[in-house]
């Protein structure tokens, strides 16, 4: 397939529509915004983790500590500057410490783990999020396990109507605009040099070095902006909505988990795939949720190895070779 | 200077000296052949050359540049190209992206923007006759359709020095013929050196390269122009003198 | 009175790190036959520690005794996990299950019998519980599928493949056990005395726990260098190709050094819950994972003796940093350790990273 000029972009489409259409639904139909909110995570969560684990091969298991350090970012900024007169500019603030401590943190874990090798990488990330929170209540650094609770900073900047409208409605668009920012840089990645020297380096490492490629700058570019998507994602999924941080809570490990589920059933590497996965994936839980409480796991763990051993190429994936030289070939990728 | 210069270059693996003390130049435009039996060190000497591991002694010298401690990407911006024994394309980019990425990241890749690069592995598409496969993913390919992408590959990212590891093997005649011609062919068109690893020197490498370079356990046998080399006597004894080599590598 | 505790933790590091070597000497085995990370390796301690609570509490069977009940439950777990899951990813004949041979799909089709039967035998839960039924019907559906198209073996990406599909089925492994048992703590006491060193008091337990752990590590070694099917094993971890050709059915010793290494980490749970008197929970595995791959990577990865020995180093800088950090005002000591073992895991990767990746 040729892809040239503005046609490039073209895959955009079906992603903008994808996330308008569910954003219009939460919005016309009453009642149904909490698993708006749900899905919207999901897609994103998906959206940001597959920057990194899509595009390289490379699993993060400690993945989760990236949104935890975010959510930490905005906890920070709002509880410690509210006072400072700067009223809603503390949010700005928020998002641009949860960037960077998230940055700081991937760049901490990158210098080793990023020299290292498939099974060795992934050995090298596993602890980071039990890792971090320890540290965090170990050296009691931000109010140690008592955690930070800022509902009272978030109303006297905000005021107490805007505080609510933040944690119930504002939270979730945000959300929505962290998961179209994903996307588009997962596109732009794709069509650009960053892309093609991941593909090359996903499928082989040693042709890619050999081809000129310098594999540690691009995986340190796709690791980078992938913890700096979730330490966003962290700060206003967890940070703006819940209002409080406590470390046992923003470093579980089973959102990693999800992260893995959601881009493998949408099918890793693939743009429209974290959308597929989120969608499928949130709404399944959704439903077990009312169904049978606690169970996603039980279920959803055997549906990764089937998916693993069977399909591969996860939905998106199969969906592609399906399309393939037909026209709708160059809106799905 | 010539285009490559190897100085007393050694490689060790544990005890093993896979590569001993060679010394070898490669000039401009120049074809050689590495001819040695299985176990000879032939690949191990190319993955010194660009990069795959560094050698242990002795310095390499490409295009006038000390590489010796370059990695390999470095190398291939000095340009330095490859091909692998068995083909190695990226297999579910398509022909014509994996051509591209020779392209954008090799030699001249800093001035290639993408779009460039697309273009001009259509060129290459061209050139290796598989225009009808240009969408489809490598790694569906036969193994010497592969072999011809890859070698496009190299071509695309515009070397002055291309290494072919065992370009010809497991072929049937008709096939080296083929590739043969095609070799001389992008030799004229791209003029740039190409060192050459053959298991055997074969009547296909005598047509082909003006040098040969016969490698030995891990050392350097024989250096001389194609002509002599088929009827030295020190490669003959390496070839059928001592039969338990080839058996045991 | 600092060196007197540190002497003293230093003891019990010394015993604790016993048990640590033994408990990740079946992670090195199974990375050194089959180049695969058990990414869920501390669910199947964690699966020992309620094999040894179950039968302590409810038979009344001293823990020592519920080893070999363990190790038959690890082995056929290993086994499980192996065809159904690993085999068609990492299958040394480069085939998918279709080409298996009899025996592995008398497993598979056994296993399943097996999963339900035990499942109707052993729980209530089975006419109440609509999950069990979801869960069953998914992995029942996934091994007729496996039955009928076989695996795929995907060369490139087979390492991401083996490493999400080992960490799900810790997944999976903790869930059930959750199902069975709820996620409450729990513990037991089993008091047989204890001795006092004066530094320090060792129970009779802890002490039993890692004479056992060495045991094992000696009847390991001698199994490996003294019997047939020992030497076999191990003309795997020297040479793949190199043992097939001497006529060892590489794919058999695949099959068995993975439930080998699985029996000998579920053994190694009953042995830890010594040590953890109200820590049994289903997900009490996360810790271990990561201390065992701080500890393997210590011992060189591949090998099960470097493992027991980085095991004890580990146990003496776990507890030895315990007792610096307890000493410094403002920390706790138990997550600052914790932390430690984290940041050893990335300091040890960091200044040897070509002589771990070197290592076969």
């Amino acid at each position: 397939m040729m892809v040239k000029g503005s046609g490039k972009y073209l895959p955009v489409v079906p992603v903008l529509v994808a996330y308008g259409a569910l954003l219009g639904y939460g919005l016309m139909v009453p009642g149904k915004w909490q698993l708006v909110s749900q899905l919207a995570f999901y897609c994103t969560l998906g959206q940001a983790f597959n920057l990194f684990m899509g595009m390289t091969g490379y699993v993060d298991f400690g993945y989760v500590a990236f949104m935890g350090v975010g959510t930490y970012g905005m906890a920070v900024s709002i509880y410690n500057l509210t006072d400072k007169g700067l009223g809603g500019w503390v949010i700005v603030i928020g998002f641009a410490l949860a960037a960077l401590f998230s940055v700081l943190l991937s760049l901490a874990v990158g210098a080793v783990a990023l020299r290292l090798r498939g099974a060795y990488f992934a050995i090298a990330t596993i602890g980071v999020n039990e890792g971090f929170r320890f540290l965090i209540e170990g050296a009691r650094i931000w109010n140690g396990s008592e955690g930070m609770i800022f509902t009272r900073h978030m109303k006297q900047a905000l005021g107490k109507p805007g505080a609510m409208a933040m944690g119930t409605f504002w939270a979730d668009v945000m959300m929505f605009a962290v998961a179209i920012l994903a996307a588009v840089l997962t596109l732009v990645y794709m069509r650009n040099k960053v892309g093609y020297a991941l593909t090359a380096l996903r499928e082989d490492e040693d042709a890619a070095k050999v081809m000129g490629i310098n594999v540690t700058k691009y995986k340190i570019i796709a690791f980078i902006t992938s913890a700096a998507l979730a330490g966003l994602l962290g700060a206003t999924a967890w940070a703006l909505k819940l209002q409080y941080v406590y470390p046992t809570d923003v470093f579980e490990i089973h959102y990693t988990v999800e992260a893995i589920i959601i881009v493998l059933l949408g099918g890793a590497g693939t743009l429209m795939g974290p959308i597929v996965g989120g969608l499928i994936y949130g709404i399944a839980k959704y439903f077990l949720a009312i169904v049978l409480p606690g169970f996603q796991l039980l279920i959803f763990a055997p549906i990764i190895i089937a998916i693993i051993v069977l399909f591969p190429e996860g939905t998106v994936g199969i969906l592609k070779k399906k399309l393939t030289g037909t026209a709708l070939q160059r809106y799905v990728i | 200077m010539p285009l490559l210069r190897c100085l007393n270059v050694t490689k060790r693996f544990g005890g093993l000296v896979a590569v001993d003390d060679m010394t070898f130049d490669v000039h401009k435009g120049e074809m050689l052949a590495i001819v040695g039996p299985n176990g000879a060190g032939k690949t191990t000497m190319f993955n010194l050359i660009n990069g795959v591991f560094p050698a242990d002694e002795g310095p390499i010298w490409f295009d006038g540049v000390d590489v010796t401690r370059f990695p390999a990407f470095k190398r291939a911006h000095l340009g330095l190209g490859r091909t692998f024994q068995i083909p190695r394309p990226f297999a579910s980019a398509t022909v014509q992206e994996n051509i591209a990425i020779g392209g954008m990241f090799g030699a001249a890749g800093k001035e290639i923007s993408v779009d460039e690069a697309m273009e001009m592995a259509d060129q290459y598409i061209q050139l290796i006759g598989l225009k009808d496969h240009r969408d489809k993913p490598a790694g569906g390919l036969t193994p010497i359709e592969k072999k011809l992408v890859e070698i496009a590959r190299a071509l695309a990212m515009k070397p002055k020095l291309l290494l072919m590891d065992e370009a010809m093997a497991g072929m049937n005649p008709k096939d080296i013929d083929e590739m043969v011609a095609f070799i001389k062919q992008i030799r004229e068109t791209e003029n740039i050196a190409i060192v050459a690893m053959v298991e055997h020197i074969m009547r296909a490498v005598a047509g082909l390269a003006e040098r040969v370079i016969v490698m030995h356990q891990g050392a350097l046998l024989v250096d001389e122009p194609t002509r002599e080399a088929l009827t030295d006597p020190r490669v003959i004894e390496v070839y059928l003198g001592r039969p338990t080599e080839e058996m045991n590598a | 009175m600092l060196f007197e505790q540190l002497s003293g933790n230093l003891i019990q590091g010394l015993v604790l790190g016993m048990v640590y070597g033994m408990a990740t000497m079946g992670l090195s085995l199974i990375f050194g036959v089959l180049q695969v990370v058990n990414v869920g390796h501390g669910a199947f301690i964690m699966v020992g520690a309620f094999t040894a609570l179950t039968m302590f509490q409810a038979m009344g069977v001293p823990p020592v005794l519920a080893i070999p009940m363990a190790f038959i439950i690890g082995m056929s777990l290993g086994m499980l996990f192996y065809y159904g899951a690993v085999k068609p990813l990492v299958s040394p004949s480069g085939i998918g299950i279709r080409k298996l041979s009899a025996r592995g799909k008398g497993v598979i089709a056994g296993s399943v019998v097996g999963v339900i039967l035990l499942m109707w035998l052993t729980s209530g839960f089975f006419k109440v519980n609509i999950a069990i039924y979801l869960f069953l019907g998914i992995v029942f559906l996934y091994a007729i599928a496996l039955y009928i198209y076989g695996g795929r073996r995907q060369d490139k990406a087979a390492e991401l493949a083996t490493l999400l599909v080992t960490f799900s089925v810790g997944v999976i492994l903790e869930e059930v056990v959750k199902q069975l048992f709820t996620s409450e703590a729990r513990g037991y006491n089993w008091d047989i005395g204890k001795i006092d060193l004066g530094i320090t008091v060792l129970p009779y337990t802890k002490l039993l726990a890692a004479m056992g752990s060495l045991a094992i590590a000696v009847i390991l070694y001698l199994w490996f260098n003294k019997t047939r099917a020992g030497m076999a094993m191990r003309s795997v971890v020297e040479d793949d190709v190199g043992a097939r050709v001497c006529g060892v059915n590489v794919d058999w010793q695949y099959a068995l050094s993975f439930s080998l290494g699985i029996g000998l980490t579920v053994t190694s749970g009953v042995l830890l819950t010594m040590f953890i008197p109200v820590g049994i929970n289903p997900y009490m595995g996360g810790p271990y994972t990561l201390k065992a791959f701080v500890i393997a990577v210590l011992g060189g990865l591949a090998s099960p003796y470097g493992a027991f020995f980085g095991g004890v180093v580990f146990g003496l800088l776990e507890n030895g940093s315990y007792t610096l950090f307890a000493n410094i005002p403002g920390l706790e000591p138990f997550a600052m350790t914790r932390f430690f073992s984290f940041v050893m895991l990335l300091v040890i990767l960091l200044i040897r990273p070509t002589g771990l990746l070197k290592a076969k």
